[in-house]
């Protein structure tokens, strides 16, 4: 098992597609020591507002300091729940309604640590990793600022 | 000494830039640090954020050191 995790690159460009996160799946066949995946995709809701529905959302990040807190987030899921590897990845830039923003993925040898990894990481992210996103509404060029509840 | 002042999503708009150097004459601690840029921006006023002080979310009570990066973050939207 991995003791030492070095920093990975978690941001992207724009949304994360279906073929990414299936082509993540594929690469753990060779690992044969996992036995339970769980995955969570954050995807863009179409929420209404005063000047009509949310079509995307624009994130920023102060990235470094969001760079070291996802890797504290990592380091304290590995050191909490037994786990063989785990990815996340997070958009910048523009994100149109119904497309993904946030793919978390995490193995183990067997469920209970994924399910409850999963849950840690997400939770996590949303209230420690200073990204900032500007819902964009309706037509008119109109937008809001998101705030994670 | 010159501390660097970062602003992000909300608070970039609202100062007008995202960024500026920012000069003080004695040290001071986050909480005095908020109450000056309060009074030179006060339409921070009604906004919520908190300050991080080189990479790290600082208290009211935290000392800021010299040529720090100070960055003033609204809530937090990832996900």
């Amino acid at each position: 098992m991995e003791k030492t995790h070095t920093p990975k690159k978690v941001f992207v460009d724009g949304p994360i597609s279906p073929q990414f996160i299936s082509d993540s799946i594929a690469k753990h066949q060779s690992k044969t020591n996992i036995g339970a995946h769980a995955i969570f995709l954050g995807q863009i809701r179409a929420d209404q507002k005063e000047g009509g529905p949310v079509t995307g959302i624009e994130y920023t990040a102060y990235t470094d300091m969001a760079e070291k807190a996802f890797h504290t987030i990592r380091e304290a899921a590995f050191a909490r729940f037994d786990l063989v590897c785990m990815h996340i990845y997070h958009s910048l830039g523009l994100v149109p309604t119904g497309e993904v923003s946030l793919f978390v993925f995490v193995s183990s040898a067997h469920r209970r640590a994924s399910f409850e990894a999963l849950e840690f990481v997400v939770e996590e992210i949303k209230a420690k990793v200073p990204i900032f996103g500007k819902e964009l509404v309706g037509e008119a060029g109109e937008y809001t600022w998101k705030e994670n509840k | 000494m010159t501390l660097s002042i970062l602003y992000f999503g909300m608070l970039a708009e609202a100062t007008g830039h995202p960024s500026e150097t920012w000069e003080v004459t004695d040290p001071l601690s986050v909480g005095q640090l908020r109450e000056q840029l309060l009074q030179k921006y006060p339409s921070l006023r009604d906004r919520k954020f908190q300050l991080a002080v080189n990479q790290q979310v600082a208290d009211p009570a935290t000392p800021i050191d010299t040529n720090a990066e100070v960055a003033l973050l609204p809530p937090f939207a990832g996900g």
